[in-house]
């Protein structure tokens, strides 16, 4: 080993120094994609002097805290936060009902059209949201469902979310086919072996399904702008929307509510981040053609 | 299905009868989306159709005036200026944000340490709230107090005025587009952990150089991926909307009709106007319009798809 390693030292330094040219690379890209956070983060603790002073303020001293507290308590933040969560605890439960029904049907049971259904179900992804819009912004007109969140909490009972099927379909395909069988023989019926045996195995792809309901839902922005009209009703996002179009004299508050708003998905990410990386990687590379 | 379809394997009645308790049994199951499918999707289909024939204006009944929606839409200057920049933001971002996720792929494909950090770092643009977003870029952008311009001050570069120039505030979003591309790029990065580790070494036993290898192994074994990413990114640009009304319902850019996007102006003629026949109209036009590019690039992909499996 020593000699083999003294016989390569020449290509080791040269390994090295392709290592280093490699991070030095990565570093460069982690900063540009890095910098707006940190901006946005510096920002929402300078005073708003500060955070138009040229040259820029590169480090604030001290950190002016309290932009965060006044921003608080100057726009109904805490509310913005319920009302998201309320939207997403409902449509998570609406997801992991009936995507994971859907996609049992397309996965562990076998009939005729199955597969033509299946493909109808995935080309839905490619129409327009807006190319549909219109007729249901008045069918639920008709039924007097504007202004709550209902719109968008109905459909995700009736597999609106295609991806979390899709992703929850793939991952039932990955349970051996012998589980059921083995059922079947004992007399279970499918709807025992589904709740039974398959959604407690689907554990980990029910997380995913949950983490990224959840995002959506923190994120949604055209839903509640078309359904939600009462200030009183909005999600995080509308609000957020609301203090930049109020705010735009004081960055430092309108960058401590970006911070606020983003801080919570930053650390669930960082909670979560295998659980997220795998259920990407699991719908990018299941969906082909 | 291919077994119980071979003629005369069994009498036809006792075959039969499971094979439609399976497919009962099935449609079952799948009963939530066939009832969400058909109640959110085709019926608004065909209602969107129908109401592009008519003046409606969601109350009262519709009234059927032929293709004079359709013919007012292409004496609409602000619809084709709206048609233009959703163009003009889809030729440009589409293939930037291609290049740039799979580069950032390639990145993290390398083979050093901190992989992981790199990754992490590369992902977070994309999970922050696209309100938040779009708040730090104007933030950043700004013409006269933003960093971008003291820092291009300071090395005597031109300081546009970004999202407050007509000139400057299509590339000021494409920008911001780039800045979250940490799907397609997860999704590329597992598409590249696919590709099997023997082919590159037999290609560097071949003397083949590290381009020659993108080239000629990687692109082709990750092609599937890449249709899968564009198709995804090309639905996002045509429907291109969020960032835009934040951004100009605001007041922080975007000046005139400079980034005026389709579905903006089909969202105004909608629920501001409530103009829903003439909106209806845009709408489907946007469908046909879709629809048309996605036949294209599905026929195309026959050509520069490769399945390696198949």
């Amino acid at each position: 080993m020593r000699t083999n390693r003294r016989t390569n030292r020449n290509w080791s330094t040269r390994a090295a120094g392709r290592s280093a040219s490699k991070h030095a690379v990565l570093i460069v890209v982690s900063v540009l994609l890095g910098f707006p956070i940190f901006w946005m983060v510096l920002t929402s603790l300078k005073t708003d002097p500060q955070s138009l002073a040229s040259p820029p303020l590169w480090w604030p001293h001290p950190f002016v805290w309290r932009n965060y507290p006044e921003m608080l308590s100057a726009v109904p933040f805490w509310r913005f936060v319920l009302n998201t969560l309320m939207y997403a605890g409902v449509t998570i439960v609406g997801v992991c009902f009936s995507s994971s029904l859907v996609a049992y049907g397309f996965s562990r049971l076998r009939w005729r059209g199955r597969d033509v259904l299946f493909q109808v179900m995935v080309s839905t992804l490619l129409i327009p949201f807006f190319a549909t819009l219109i007729p249901l912004f008045t069918m639920y007109k008709q039924f007097h469902m504007v202004g709550w969140y209902l719109p968008l909490m109905v459909p995700t009972f009736l597999g609106s979310s295609v991806f979390s099927t899709f992703l929850l379909r793939q991952f039932f395909m990955t349970i051996p086919e012998e589980l059921s069988d083995a059922a079947r023989v004992d007399g279970a019926n499918e709807l025992t072996i589904y709740g039974r045996i398959i959604m407690p195995m689907a554990k980990p792809a029910l997380a995913t399904v949950i983490l990224f309901q959840f995002i959506y839902c923190w994120n949604d922005f055209i839903g509640p702008l078309i359904y939600i009209n009462n200030q009183v009703w909005y999600p995080l996002s509308m609000g957020l929307n609301l203090i930049l179009g109020t705010y735009t004299t004081n960055w430092p508050w309108v960058m401590a509510a970006a911070s606020a708003a983003t801080a919570p998905i930053i650390i669930l990410f960082f909670l979560t981040q295998r659980t997220f990386i795998r259920g990407i990687a699991i719908q990018g590379t299941g969906l082909k053609g | 299905m291919s077994r119980a379809d071979v003629p005369g394997a069994a009498p036809q009645r006792r075959r039969r009868s499971p094979q439609r308790r399976a497919m009962r049994l099935g449609l079952i199951f799948v009963s939530p989306w066939i009832i969400g499918f058909l109640l959110f999707f085709a019926y608004p289909f065909f209602a969107t159709v129908y109401y592009s024939f008519t003046n409606f204006n969601g109350v009262g009944a519709a009234h059927w005036i032929g293709f004079a929606n359709y013919v007012s839409l292409f004496h609409d200057s602000l619809f084709k200026t709206s048609l233009f920049n959703t163009f003009y933001y889809t030729v440009i971002e589409l293939p930037l944000s291609t290049v740039a996720a799979l580069g950032l792929a390639l990145l993290l494909n390398m083979n050093v340490r901190g992989r992981a950090i790199y990754r992490t770092i590369f992902y977070i643009p994309s999970i922050v709230p696209m309100v938040a977003s779009c708040m730090i870029f104007v933030w950043l952008f700004n013409p006269a107090t933003g960093i971008v311009n003291d820092l291009l001050t300071d090395a005597h570069l031109p300081s546009p005025d970004w999202f407050f120039s007509v000139a400057w505030s299509k590339p000021s979003f494409i920008l911001l587009g780039l800045w979250g591309l940490g799907q397609p790029m997860v999704i590329y990065l597992a598409g590249l952990q696919g590709v099997p580790k023997e082919m590159y070494e037999a290609a560097s036993l071949d003397g083949a150089g590290s381009w020659r290898r993108l080239r000629s192994i990687t692109l082709p074994m990750i092609s599937p991926v890449i249709f899968f990413n564009v198709i995804l990114q090309l639905v996002l640009c045509i429907s291109y909307f969020t960032q835009a009304q934040v951004i100009e319902a605001n007041d922080i850019g975007g000046p005139g009709t400079s980034t005026w996007f389709y579905v903006q102006y089909l969202y105004e003629q909608a629920f501001v106007y409530l103009k829903l026949g003439y909106s209806s109209a845009m709408a489907f036009f946007l469908f046909v319009i879709s629809a048309g590019i996605m036949v294209v690039l599905f026929r195309s992909s026959a050509r520069w798809v490769y399945y390696a499996n198949e």
